[in-house]
């Protein structure tokens, strides 16, 4: 063939398009607006939309790029905001900027340490596993009274204090933009991830791990440091919780939430990026309704979402909508 | 049961050694020792002069041993080119990084577009993989250990599944090969194999029941038993 | 030394119990490779069909444990026919779908019984107690290891004795051959999902002389089966007996020397077994 053309001519590879700006500025443009135009009950649920969005996307991490199935994601969500709450409440660390990084930091440590033990074992035992390392410390939350409050939950949890008197967070609409942008950084430092050699070696992972150690990645290593990473995001949808909800209860660390957010993934698709976030968005939403107008019955819906979500959307309703879009506007290339 | 026994044998840098055997005479597994998939029961391998024998998959391949898997072991998720792009950071540092876009490194696009031009599948970078045909995934399986420009290159029945044109395409690829590299290949096709080998060691029921230069093999009376026995099975 | 015994045989009639339970879960999950998370939830509809037709409506108690267990049973051959029969090869999936049917029949239980739990019940002969080394034990407790007792026996018969039982256990081993040989896989997984559900439903009734039945049974006591068929192992009788009556003991005698700790020692004894030993003390390798 002939020498490589110059780096100033070549056009950059197309490789598998990632979604144009446009989408994205459209999604940003409505998520900024909407707290001017919105009732505040409307308000509370965007905001845990985002909140939960971001755990969602974080369990993707592991789950949909790297191909680990965690039952016990939501112990560093849980983590972390205690460690926020209790930081802030008991030992009266006012600022923000000092308690999230120690929460963020037990969040890191516990999935160090959470990663070491899981990751010796695959398959149904990674699920067991993981599993009974979440109900360890849900149990550890339920009983340790005198620190956590035990299962009526960690209370009286303030709004984020930013140490900045032109920031303060304490009324709805400026939370919710605090939200959104600590989301959109989040969502940001995860799509770069993605695209990354280490995201694209996580992808490699789960589809072919004989392959990629031959090729001379560490697998373990891969593995260990998703699964931080992920622990840490986690994290952070855990202390915008504390701080949102004003407290944090053991159900938080626990096997029901861990299985919620995994939902989320499986409903909204685990493929894409934004997918997860749209799984939170469809089971926030529906939560939201369901407990105005039938509140018992909430988690009989919760269980038929399971079952459809599972049988129905294999892919993920994203993927459904993304292959839609891209038989109207595509060349051709890509048949579904 | 014992799959591979006594079996010792060296390649040197240029060699270009074939295995071959009937069917079930240990010679995956032999990959599989040498590769790293494996742990033996007893012996060592000495890669380089090193003792390699405890050392994981993917120490080997950064001391410069590559492999090709008999069943197509790419990544059917994503492009041809995604998959180069994966092989050729695999030995790199930058393989860490989670920041820049795998698709920027410039000079790793150069050499992807080398390589994959070389065995004409350039024009399918953009394809995803479970796309192309099967001939063009053992090509890319190929291609794929060359990325890491590798001392000792294990093809592990590179002809398997291809037609003859593409078998003919295959062999040509391996007699391009830079001379310094040492190669060892397992297969059946015997054109291929007495067109490529200067050494040629025969396998059956995980021992080595021959060794050496292909004319030396074809006169060989305990080879000739061998596969006559398999003939005579067949009829 | 009257509480130790006591304790002793407390733990051994909790045990049996979670023998009876676990067993059912450790089949599924050693033959079909599916960890069905809703099998608590049976073990809760058991208990609660078993309240209506014995204690509601004053009905004969072993025609309740019975009754239960094959609306238990239907129950379970529903979820395995229906949908986890689709997501052959899927574990993730399948045990997502488990997960969603124990909020289901969770909720469903909530909707026909009400939000107040059925305190225990039992048959009317088994009302009495007797003495034990000076304190009085009831009856219940021990037809409750008697039941244990024959169920175990006759289901290791089963499994060790009889053609049913080898073609179970090669089903566990080699799917693919065992399928090749012509023994029709399919059946014996619905029957045997049939088999541990039943015997989750009849659990429930049988568990209910000491526990009644309320709704948040569907999660603890699966949670106590999962570390039974964890540390006995998964897919043996054997296994599921053992480790049933080690954690009957741990939880008897736990709750007496730490009570706040029982909980928490449980699951990291859970996590300690699956780390070096993920097969569990007796179970066969998935």
């Amino acid at each position: 063939m002939g020498r490589p053309s110059p780096i100033q001519d070549r056009k950059l590879p197309a490789g598998r398009p990632m979604a144009s700006a446009v989408p994205y500025l459209t999604a940003a443009v409505i998520l900024f607006i909407l707290p001017l135009v919105l009732p505040s009950y409307y308000l509370s649920v965007l905001t845990m939309i985002l909140i939960f969005g971001l755990f969602a996307m974080s369990l993707n991490i592991i789950f949909g790029h790297t191909g680990l199935n965690s039952l016990g994601h939501a112990a560093f969500f849980g983590m972390a905001g205690y460690i926020a709450g209790i930081s802030i409440v008991t030992y009266g660390i006012k600022s923000f900027w000092i308690s999230t990084p120690l929460a963020l930091a037990g969040a890191a440590v516990t999935a160090a340490v959470f990663g070491v033990i899981a990751l010796r074992v695959s398959g149904v035992y990674f699920l067991l596993v993981t599993f009974a390392l979440g109900q360890l410390l849900w149990t550890i939350a339920e009983k340790w009274y005198s620190v956590t409050m035990g299962r009526s939950g960690f209370v009286g949890i303030p709004a984020p204090d930013l140490g900045i008197s032109l920031l303060d967070l304490g009324t709805p609409v400026r939370f919710y933009y605090f939200v959104f942008v600590i989301f959109a950084l989040c969502y940001y430092l995860m799509a770069r991830l993605h695209r990354s050699p280490f995201g694209y070696a996580l992808q490699g992972i789960r589809e072919r791990e004989s392959r990629m150690s031959a090729l001379g990645y560490n697998v373990w290593l891969y593995k260990y440091i998703a699964y931080i990473v992920a622990g840490v995001f986690a994290g952070v949808g855990g202390i915008l919780y504390a701080h949102f909800n004003g407290s944090i209860a053991p159900s938080h660390i626990g096997f029901s939430n861990s299985a919620l957010v995994m939902l989320m993934v499986i409903l909204g698709g685990a493929g894409t990026l934004w997918g997860p976030v749209l799984g939170a968005a469809l089971i926030v939403l529906i939560q939201s309704f369901a407990s105005l107008v039938v509140p018992a019955r909430w988690p009989l819906i919760l269980g038929i979402l399971f079952v459809v979500g599972v049988m129905g959307f294999r892919g993920g309703i994203g993927p459904h909508m993304v292959k839609r879009v891209r038989r109207i506007f595509s060349s051709g290339s890509y048949q579904s | 049961m014992i799959a591979t026994n006594e079996v010792s044998f060296r390649v040197d840098a240029g060699g270009r050694l074939v295995i071959i055997g009937p069917n079930g005479a240990g010679k995956s597994t032999l990959f599989n020792l040498l590769n790293g998939q494996l742990m033996p029961d007893a012996g060592n391998v000495f890669f380089f002069g090193q003792d390699v024998t405890r050392l994981p998959l993917h120490r080997r391949a950064h001391m410069g041993m590559a492999r090709s898997f008999q069943l197509t072991s790419l990544f059917p998720e994503l492009s041809v080119l995604e998959n180069m792009m994966l092989a050729l950071h695999g030995l790199r540092s930058s393989r860490f990084n989670p920041w820049r876009a795998t698709l920027s490194y410039w000079n790793l696009l150069d050499k992807a577009e080398e390589l994959l031009s070389l065995l004409d599948l350039w024009s399918k970078k953009d394809d995803q993989v479970h796309m192309i045909s099967y001939g063009e995934q053992r090509k890319l399986e190929i291609a794929l250990c060359l990325a890491s420009s590798p001392r000792l290159l294990l093809l592990d029945e590179p002809s398997a599944g291809l037609t003859s044109d593409e078998r003919l395409a295959v062999m040509e690829i391996i007699r391009k090969l830079p001379p310094d590299i040492a190669v060892i290949i397992v297969d059946h096709d015997m054109d291929l194999v007495f067109g490529l080998a200067n050494r040629i060691i025969v396998l059956h029921y995980g021992q080595i029941i021959a060794e050496g230069t292909p004319e030396e093999i074809q006169a060989d009376p305990r080879v000739k038993e061998v596969y006559m026995g398999m003939e005579e099975e067949k009829t | 030394m009257g509480v130790f015994v006591i304790c002793l045989l407390n733990g051994i009639s909790f045990g049996c119990i979670l023998f009876l339970l676990a067993s059912g879960l450790s089949l599924t999950l050693g033959l079909m490779g599916i960890l069905n998370l809703a099998h608590g939830a049976l073990y809760m509809v058991g208990a609660y069909v078993g309240w209506t037709v014995a204690a509601h409506l004053g009905l004969n108690f072993w025609m309740a444990a019975v009754s239960a267990g094959c609306v238990s049973g239907a129950i379970g051959l529903l979820m395995e026919r229906g949908f986890l029969k689709h997501l052959n090869r899927l574990p993730n999936e399948q045990v997502l779908l488990t997960i969603g049917f124990v909020y289901i029949i969770t909720n469903v239980c909530l909707w026909i019984w009400g939000s107040i739990p059925k305190p225990p019940y039992t048959a009317k002969f088994l009302s009495g107690a007797f003495t034990v080394v000076g304190w009085p034990y009831p009856f219940s407790r021990v037809a409750i290891i008697l039941v244990g007792v024959c169920v175990a026996f006759g289901l290791w018969w089963l499994q060790d004795k009889t053609r049913i039982g080898a073609m179970v256990r090669a089903g566990m081993d080699d799917r693919d051959m065992t399928k090749g040989l012509g023994i029709n896989l399919e059946f014996i997984a619905a029957a045997l999902f049939f088999v541990g559900a039943f015997l989750a439903g009849f659990a429930g009734v049988i568990g209910a002389q000491l526990i009644g039945a309320n709704t948040g049974l569907g999660l603890d006591i699966l949670l106590l089966a999962l570390i039974v068929v964890v540390i006995g192992g998964m897919g043996s009788v054997q296994g599921s007996l053992i480790g049933a009556m080690m954690i009957g003991l741990v939880d008897a005698f736990g709750k007496i020397l730490f009570p706040d700790f029982a909980m928490f020692m449980l699951y990291f004894l859970m996590v300690i077994v699956l780390v070096i030993k993920p097969t569990g003390l007796l179970g066969r390798k998935l």
